[in-house]
Parts: structure tokens; C-alpha cells; sequence
């Protein structure tokens, strides 16, 4: 019947090849997408359901398809859930069922069918229960889901399109080129998405002549005259959502999840016009494969040459069913019984009638007010029992190999649902449309409920126009194209026909999630009326048909179920992306290392070449120490730290944020960003420096160097460096917006490396150029000056974090490598930031551990810094007295009771007598090789004092560990070696 | 909305911004003028920044009910 070679459709080529199907292999033509060619190869049976385990076979023609979704590739490498109807063939495509085990025909699970109702709405809140849900979820989960996820993702990348225009039609049917030639002769620029590889939409279907020309003559000229005019056309592109003024369409070429593209448009006006969804009906086992949609015939036909049926019976409520009769029987199906559920009194378009009456005359019966209320079969439809929708009476059994439904048309009109449009319900169609929308965007065609050729045309080219004109082109309106299409549908709403209580669990209403009208039933009479309850009681609506297929028709039997108005019911709510999306597309190119910046140092190679192991700090790599990966870093930590204290070591401070500030009101602008004041500090003189937040907690510290009268250069620790900078530019808006004040981030533009030691400036003063020897030399504990290196400018500053004789050498980034080689060679050692670390707790010094944020001056004990009468940021909150109260914390080092236990940061700390209320915890900690044991810094209620002993509870990690409350500075507590 | 309007850049996308805080009111003690703020369902003053731009501060007065933006100056500008 359907020969692969023989074959005429609008879509199909010249070509043919082979693929693969569940292990056997099968011809196609070029063109066919794999639903087309199954049909045409006799293959009905393309799936199974998701619960039951029922057979299926495709549905619709069309990416709404519920049924046939299958896996391509192999178990390794594939893709699952693609729809049949949407998936254009390639040669040597291999092709799986899904949701069947072990094979197609014969499903073991699909003995769960005969068990019928264990299986309703919410049965796992009602069954599997005994001993524990926990012994049943094994198995349910294996047997849930539609295909398998792949043992590997080896999708391309995808790449994300951004652009704007004028106007943004969705939809290439006649609604939206009308609309798009309307604007685009207006002058818009315009854009065209449309979901199928060509245009046309509905139109290829119907028996239509617009302006004087057949259908697809009057496309072929359309297009061609939006090309020429500049239009953009984009292909197999869909609109998927997007908000705040953003459209985002989605291009998936060939139906197949692989080099995507995500388009993030944004219109000055957005038309939609992306047609109407068929709907199905629901009649006992409307889900044998062979119940399809009436439009799916169709399709099928015209675009791929494929008759699916031999016999059929067509069944639906509205005038369409008269005209894709006559199509249907001219292209060679025979046609049993046409099964009209309206009385024939509801048919009063003149050209219907006689449409009728020629079908009548060629034989075919056409029943008023009848019903299909069964389908027969087993593997697949072999008849069809038909008879009054009243459910009494008289049934016949017509026999058919397919049964054609359809319920009508449910607008697409998800885009319009986003940013406050609301929907209104149409009687007349029985379906509900966009109503109030914002300016900028429109509805029009099948998506606004106008089902008939000429209201289309009429309505589209008045959007059209009205469009450019908001996108700000001038337009006089101009006569719509005159057309004539298939006669209006006359529709009346039906639903389900009738059937006995124990047949409603085999009437299909989601088939993808199946939901049938037993489980609305039910959700009805357990109190989850209301539909959003419904849906998620019962799933209809899940999966990738998100209500598109079978919403209104759920939400209908479930109005007739309560007994109130289908508009008092509604539909769930749409919610986005309105059509499957890969996350590889909505990632496109920000994946691996694209997806966060690095930042290295002007040392990172460095760092390499000395055997440094880097970890990430925010986005700096920075050397954590330079032994191997892998090796003990306790120990060599230890042994960086060591040499540190006994000779000397150079270490990158390149990543602490430096920030320049200038100009005559400088000194002023710091006064008030610092707790410590910036104007009594001396040129050449550097001071350690805390901000605070407005609420008077501790932000950061630093150091504040005076370069010059109007000059400062201020550090600020790594992980605050660009909060601080952000910090500077707003107050400098907020407070000094008429000061004399520049502010410049520097933190890039020198390079800092730290020489700290005993025998530090025995390894600075060589390598330095002769006249910066004596200054540098002569340099005082926090103080600054300039040098030169290697003919490179230098600021040398003697400060210290490791509590050694040290400097700061800020020097451009690219000397730094040799600056550091030049030390090295004098003997210093690299040390990184797990031995910094060891070396700053050892000194009492604070890094974010204690500056969290949550933490006042007084906490961390500062006071001594607060001698100031004026205002600066966060004084104002200082004095309140939440920040004086007893319970608040103190800054202190602790120690183990017994001199070997150990301890870490985080660990809390209680009393001895209430062990479960923490009175403080550990920020702090380290094993120090200058002490031979565990030391920390920790934040402890006020009123425990120093030498208590407390409890350090750490039940993670090390368990209980007695400690005791002691200085914070462990190791040379009066400085000296940092002063020689 | 997915954009705003810099005074100096021009219409840029909302990635480029960062919110600061919403503006106190004016007036007020110290306590008010960093804890407590009055919430308009139709007006909200807020400090943006442009971090990946000019990173000018900016005011702007925006609609929450509606997202929409009413009016955008730069912050210490004129009026403040």
C-alpha cells in the first residue's frame, strides 16, 4: 500500500536508505520523519505507556505526540523521548521503543495491565505500602519514567543566538505571513519562527485559494517575497517562553536534539500565531494503536504519500470531519462511517451539506448524534462499536482498522499566559483564548480560537499592520487577502462518551501520563477538585505534552465530573519552556572552563615551575604549597612554615585587593570609609585598617599606605577585594558626590610578593639596584618606600602577616618572575597559603575566618582603634546595646588541655556543665611547628574567661576535645621578631 | 525587565547590574535608616550599580507591582 519508492508527498525527496527500528531494519525516503516511515512499513505499534504498560501506537502528526516517543542511538550514546512525528530520518539511524521489557510485542510488565486499578491516581499514596513504601521503590522506579537516560552525553554544543527586531511572528501559517507581509510591506523588520522545516502550517490540508491561487502556489510566492524583502525565516524554530520583554525560541534541526541553537529575541512587538492543537476524544481504549487524530491522516498524506489506514472510521463534533472525509476518500481510504456527535440540525454551512450529501451518495454512512463508545482490539483497532451519545440504545459494530478523532481545537496560547495575560473562555469552540495582553503583543489565527480561512486573513492582516505601526512604522491599512479555506466547524463540545463505571479506567484522557477518566473521577471525589490539585493528583498534563494535547478535554470531564461550567474550572497553569529544551542549549557555550573566569597571578607558571599546587580561592588559583599532589600537606606545610621562621620564604600576595585613591579630598573621602583614621597617617607610613558595614559589624581590614599628601593606596583581603571597590564607588556617589576624589582598582596592575624571615633582607638588599639599598635598609616597621629592581620601579613596604621580619614588594606583574627567581636564589623558600595560614594563627592575625560578617570591633577586640569623636561608616551603630551585651562573643586563642589533643575550625565550643548549648566556636586552628601543638583563635561568650577549660564538640570530625582559653597571640607575643 | 537604562551607556542588559539596597527614606534615625524601610506596591527607590559597565551608581525608581522602571538618574546626581 504504502511503497517506499512509489510514495508522493510534499516533503518527500528523491532518496532512500535504510534504518533501524527495535533490530530490524526498514526503507525510507528522504524526508520521512521516523512516525512516517513506520507507517509506511506497516508498523503500528510504536510504544508503550508509561504505567500500564498499554500499546501504542502514534497519535498525532505533530511535536505534541504523546505515544510513539522513542530512543536514538544506541545504550551508550542515544537520545531519549524523541518524537516520532518530529524526527526527520537520516540513513543509519538506529531507533528503540521505549518503556518495554523485554521487547515490544511482549512486555512483562504489561501483566500490570490486567491488574486494572492498583495502578489509579495516587495509588502510591494508597497501595505499596506494607511493610515500608521503601520495599516497593526498587522496582517502581526501574519500571517509571518514559526512555533511559544515556551512559554518556556527547551532545554538540549549542549555540545561543541574541538579536532584536521589530516584529516577532511565531508561526508560519497562513495567519503569520499574512501578519508577517503585512508588516514586512510596511517597512518592519521582521522575523518569522516556525517549528516545521517549511511553511504553511494548516494550509497544505485544506481544499484553500487565497487570492486567486491554490494554497501552496500562494506560499511559494510569499515567501519568496519575504525573502526578498529582508524578512528573517527561521526553520524548525520554536517560541519556548521567555519574559521582561524577551521572546526565546528554540532550533532543534531534523527534530533531534544536536547542534541547537537558542535564540533570546527581543521584539519591539511579539504576534503570536502558532495555531491550534487537535484534541482528542475519549471512548473505552481510545489508546489502541490505530485511534489517531483526523488531522494526523492527513498529514501523513499529503506530506509523506503515506495512507494509514485501509479502513477507517472518522469520528468528531464539528464540519471539518465532512471535508477531510471527502480529501481522505479522494487520496483512497476507505471510509466506513463518518460518527457525527451533533444532530444533524447543528450543520447549516451550505457547502457542508453538500459535501454530506456527495459522501452519502459514494457510500459512506454518516450517524448523527452517535458515539464511538469502544474501540476492539488487541493489538490494534479491528472495530469500532458505535452508538447514541445518550448511552442507551442500539450499539453497532462497524469493522475499521483506524479510528480518526477529533474534538475540536485548543488554541496554542501559552504565550500568552506570561506577565499578567489572562485567557477567556470561547463557548463557540469550546476553548479557551488569550484575552488581555500587554501592548506589545497579539494573537491571531488558530491561536486566538478563528478557525475559518477569511476571518484568518482579515484579522492577520489588520495584526500585521497594527504591528509595524507600534515597532514605529508608518502603514495605511490595506484590503486583506480574500480567501476561502475549509467552511467553519460548527463545533459542539463533546467530550467522552458514555460508559459503565468499571470501562472508565480504560478511557484515555493524557495518554502520555495515563490519566484516565476513573483517575479525574477519583481526584474529583477525594476532595482534589480543583484542577491545579487534580493535576498533580492525577498527572494529567505531565511529561512533554504539558497539558498541549489532552489539558481542556481533562479539564472538561473534570467540570462535567463536578457539575459546574468548564470556565469556572479552568486549565493548570503553563508554565515554561513550552516545549522540551536541552540544558546543553540553555547553557550554549558557558560550559567547562567557559562557564567561570580564571584568574591567575602573574606568578602562576611560577608557582608550576617550583612544584606549586594550586587551589581555587573564589576565581584565583592560588598555590596552596609546593609539594606534590597528593603528597602529606600537613607536613609539608609544616616544613614551608618552619623555614619561614628559621631562615626565610617568599610567598604571592598578588590576589589581596588594591585600590588607589587621589585628589586634594582623599584623606577626608578615607576618614569616613575607615574606623581607622586615614588624614594623621604620614607620607611613606603605612597603618592596618578596618572597615565596617553600615550596621557597625567588621567588614575588612587592610592596609592603608600614604603615598603622598593627596595620594593613598589601600589593600583589602582577597575575597573582599571587588565588594570593597563597589563599598569606595558608592560612598564616593552617595556622600562625596562634590569631592575632589578619584578612586582606581590597581589590584591588577601590580604584582605582590611577600619575603618574610629572619634573613629577609639579607636576601632583598643584593638583588635590589645600588641606590635603593640604604632606604630599604633603613626601612622602620610599617613603612614604605620606592626601589628599583632590575630597572623596574618597586615599592617596597616592611609589613607583616607572618609575625617575621618582612616586606611587601608590589612590583609590575611582568618583573615579578624574575624578582621572585632573584630571591629564590638568595635562599628564600616558596611558601603557600596552607603554611601561611599555620603562620598567622600562630600570630593571632585575622582573615574572613573571623572577619565572617557577623562580628563586631569590640568582639574582635579593636576597641583600641576607636578613639575618634567623627563620623564614619557604620559609627553610627556602634554604641547600641545589642553590640555591649555579655552574651556577645570575644576574640581568643585557645589550646588543648592536654598539650597533644587536637582540635579544628569549626568545632563548638561548650561548657562543661551544659554540653549542648555552644557558647562560642572554634574560627581558627592549626598544628604549629614553632609550638609543637594545636592552636586556634575562637569567638567565646564575654563571661568565660582566660585559663577556663571548655569542651571543644566536634562530633564529625574529631569528636570531644578539652581546650583551654589562652592569648591570641601564640607565638612572640610582644612582636619583636617582626621589629628587628 | 531584562534591561536598563544607563544614563551614560545607553539601554544594557540587566546581567550588567547589580542591586545595592533600597533607599531609606529620608530623615529618620540611624536604626531606621539601615534597618527599616516602607514597601510601596507601586514605588520602590533602589541603588544600582553598573559592575560590568561604566559602574556608575544609579537610582532608580521602579514599579514592583509591575517590574516596571519609572525613572533612572545617577546616584548623588541633582536631586540627592
Amino acid at each position: 500500500m504504502n511503497s517506499t519508492t512509489s510514495r508522493r508527498g510534499l516533503r518527500l525527496g528523491e532518496g532512500t536508505f535504510s534504518f533501524n527500528f527495535d533490530g530490524r531494519r526498514y526503507q525510507a525516503r528522504e524526508g520521512d520523519t521516523a512516525a512516517s516511515a513506520l507507517l509506511a512499513n506497516g508498523v503500528r505499534l510504536m510504544g508503550r505507556s508509561i504505567k500500564a504498560r498499554r500499546r501504542r501506537g502514534v497519535l498525532t502528526a505533530g511535536p505534541e505526540e504523546p505515544n510513539a516517543l522513542l530512543t536514538v542511538g544506541d545504550s551508550f550514546n542515544c537520545i531519549p523521548n524523541v518524537a516520532a512525528p518530529q524526527l526527520v530520518l537520516r540513513a543509519g539511524l538506529l531507533l528503540r521503543s521505549q518503556n518495554r521489557w523485554p521487547s515490544l510485542k511482549f512486555d512483562v510488565a504489561s501483566v500490570l495491565q490486567a491488574g486494572g486499578g492498583i495502578l489509579g491516581a495516587g495509588f502510591y499514596y494508597k497501595t505499596f505500602m506494607w511493610p515500608s513504601w521503601h520495599t516497593y521503590e526498587p522496582l517502581i522506579r526501574r519500571l517509571a519514567g518514559l526512555g533511559s537516560a544515556p551512559a554518556a552525553c556527547t551532545l554538540p554544543q549549542a549555540s545561543i543566538e541574541n538579536f532584536s527586531c521589530d516584529v516577532l511572528i511565531g508561526g508560519g501559517g497562513v495567519a503569520g505571513l499574512t501578519a508577517a507581509r503585512a508588516a514586512t510591506r510596511a517597512g518592519a523588520r521582521v522575523v518569522v519562527c516556525e517549528r516545521e522545516p517549511c511553511l504553511g502550517g494548516e494550509i497544505e490540508f485544506e481544499d484553500a485559494r487565497i487570492e486567486g491561487t491554490g494554497a501552496l502556489a500562494w506560499l511559494r510566492e510569499l515567501a519568496v517575497e519575504l525573502n526578498s524583502r529582508g524578512a528573517r525565516l527561521l526553520f524548525e524554530t520554536t517560541v519556548v517562553g521567555g519574559r521582561g520583554g524577551e521572546v526565546i525560541a528554540h532550533a532543534e534541526p531534523g527534530g533531534l536534539a544536536g547542534a541547537n541553537t537558542l535564540y533570546r529575541i527581543r521584539p519591539r512587538v511579539f504576534v503570536v500565531a502558532m495555531g491550534a492543537t487537535e484534541r482528542p476524544l475519549t471512548f473505552v481504549d481510545n489508546d489502541l494503536p490505530g485511534v489517531m487524530l483526523l488531522s494526523a491522516a492527513e498529514r501523513y498524506g499529503v506530506r509523506y504519500g503515506v495512507r494509514i489506514a485501509k479502513r477507517t472510521v472518522i469520528f468528531a463534533n464539528h464540519n471539518r470531519a465532512y471535508a477531510a472525509a471527502t480529501r481522505l476518500a479522494a487520496a483512497g481510504m476507505q471510509i466506513c462511517a463518518i460518527v457525527d456527535t451533533r444532530p444533524e440540525s447543528a450543520i447549516t454551512e451550505a457547502r457542508v451539506a453538500a459535501l454530506r450529501e456527495q459522501l452519502v451518495r459514494s457510500g459512506i454512512e454518516c450517524l448523527y448524534e452517535q458515539t464511538v463508545i469502544a474501540a476492539r482490539g488487541r493489538a490494534g483497532v479491528t472495530a469500532a462499536e458505535v452508538g447514541s451519545i445518550t448511552g442507551t440504545g442500539h450499539v453497532r459494530v462497524i469493522e475499521c482498522d483506524t479510528i480518526l478523532m477529533s474534538g475540536g481545537w485548543t488554541p496554542v496560547t501559552h504565550a500568552g499566559q506570561q506577565e499578567g495575560g489572562t485567557r477567556r473562555y470561547v463557548p463557540d469552540i469550546a476553548a479557551f483564548v488569550a484575552d488581555r495582553q500587554p501592548d506589545a503583543r497579539m494573537t491571531v489565527g488558530a491561536a486566538n480560537g478563528v478557525f475559518e480561512l477569511s476571518a484568518i486573513c482579515h484579522e492577520a492582516q489588520a495584526i500585521g499592520e497594527r504591528a509595524a505601526r507600534l515597532a514605529g512604522q508608518a502603514c495605511s491599512p490595506v484590503p486583506p487577502p480574500k480567501a476561502q479555506g475549509d467552511p467553519a466547524p460548527e463545533l459542539r463540545p463533546f467530550w467522552r462518551s458514555p460508559a459503565p463505571r468499571a470501562a472508565e479506567k480504560r478511557q484515555f484522557v493524557d495518554f502520555q501520563n495515563d490519566v484516565t477518566v476513573a483517575d479525574l473521577r477519583s481526584a474529583v471525589e477525594e476532595g482534589f477538585y480543583e484542577i491545579e490539585h487534580a493535576k498533580r493528583y492525577t498527572a494529567l498534563g505531565f511529561g512533554t505534552d504539558q497539558g498541549r494535547l489532552s489539558g481542556v478535554l481533562g479539564a472538561a470531564i473534570i467540570a462535567e465530573l463536578r457539575g459546574e461550567p468548564l470556565d469556572r474550572v479552568g486549565t493548570s497553569r503553563l508554565r515554561q519552556p513550552f516545549h522540551p529544551v536541552t540544558l546543553k542549549s540553555l547553557a550554549g557555550l558557558r560550559t567547562g572552563a567557559a562557564l567561570r573566569v580564571t584568574r591567575r597571578t602573574p606568578l602562576h607558571k611560577w608557582h608550576l615551575a617550583q612544584g606549586g599546587v594550586m587551589g581555587p580561592t573564589g576565581l584565583w588559583m592560588r598555590p596552596m604549597h609546593y609539594g606534590k599532589a597528593g603528597a602529606d600537606v600537613a607536613r609539608i606545610s609544616a616544613l614551608e612554615a618552619t623555614a619561614v621562621r628559621t631562615t626565610g620564604g617568599i610567598s604571592d600576595a598578588s590576589t589581596l585587593g588594591k585600590i588607589e585613591i587621589a585628589g586634594p579630598d582623599a584623606a577626608a573621602f578615607l576618614d569616613y570609609l575607615y574606623m581607622t583614621p586615614a588624614s594623621s597617617l604620614k607620607v611613606g607610613r603605612s597603618r592596618y585598617a578596618v572597615n565596617l558595614r553600615e550596621d557597625g559589624m567588621v567588614l575588612d581590614d587592610g592596609l592603608l599606605l600614604r603615598m603622598g599628601s593627596d595620594r593613598f593606596r589601600a589593600t583589602t583581603s582577597t575575597g573582599h577585594a571587588e565588594e570593597m571597590l563597589a563599598h569606595f564607588e558608592y560612598y564616593r556617589a552617595l556622600e562625596f558626590g562634590t569631592a575632589q576624589v578619584v578612586i582606581s582598582d590597581v589590584t591588577d596592575a601590580w604584582a605582590v610578593i611577600v619575603v618574610a624571615g629572619p634573613k629577609s633582607r639579607e636576601a632583598l638588599l643584593p638583588i635590589l639596584e645600588d641606590p635603593s639599598r640604604p632606604p630599604v635598609a633603613a626601612l622602620q616597621h610599617m613603612d614604605f618606600t620606592m626601589a628599583r629592581f632590575a630597572g623596574a620601579e618597586l615599592l617596597v613596604l616592611r609589613a607583616s602577616f607572618s609575625g617575621e621580619l618582612a616586606c611587601e614588594l608590589h612590583c609590575p606583574p611582568d618583573s615579578a618572575a624574575s624578582l621572585a627567581d632573584a630571591l629564590v636564589g638568595a635562599g628564600m623558600k616558596p611558601y603557600g597559603l596552607e603554611a601561611l595560614d599555620i603562620l598567622r594563627v600562630e600570630k593571632g592575625y585575622l582573615t574572613h575566618a573571623e572577619l565572617s560578617g557577623q562580628t563586631t570591633p569590640y568582639d574582635l577586640g579593636m576597641e583600641g582603634f576607636l578613639k575618634r569623636k567623627d563620623r564614619f561608616v557604620g559609627s553610627d551603630l556602634l554604641d547600641r546595646p545589642a553590640f555591649h551585651e555579655e552574651s556577645r562573643p570575644r576574640l581568643v586563642g585557645v589550646r588543648a588541655a592536654n598539650g597533644h589533643a587536637a582540635f579544628l575550625a569549626g568545632a563548638q565550643l561548650v561548657g562543661r556543665e551544659d554540653r549542648n548549648h555552644p557558647c562560642g566556636y572554634i574560627t581558627s586552628s592549626a598544628l604549629s611547628p614553632a609550638l609543637g601543638e594545636y592552636i586556634g583563635l575562637a569567638l567565646v561568650a564575654r563571661s568565660i574567661g582566660e585559663g577556663a577549660e571548655i569542651i571543644a564538640r566536634d562530633p564529625l570530625r574529631l569528636g570531644d576535645t578539652t581546650v583551654r582559653i589562652a592569648p591570641i597571640v601564640h607565638f612572640d607575643p610582644s612582636g619583636e621578631r617582626m621589629r628587628r | 525587565m531584562t534591561q536598563l537604562v544607563c544614563p551614560f551607556c545607553g539601554p544594557r542588559e540587566l546581567h550588567e547590574f547589580e542591586f545595592r539596597k533600597t533607599a531609606a527614606s529620608a530623615g529618620g534615625t540611624p536604626v531606621e535608616r539601615v534597618y527599616l524601610r516602607v514597601d510601596h506596591p507601586d514605588l520602590s527607590i533602589e541603588h544600582w550599580h553598573h559592575v560590568r559597565g561604566c559602574r556608575a551608581w544609579l537610582v532608580i525608581e521602579r514599579n514592583p507591582s509591575t517590574d516596571a522602571i519609572c525613572r533612572v538618574r545617577l546616584l548623588g546626581g541633582d536631586a540627592e
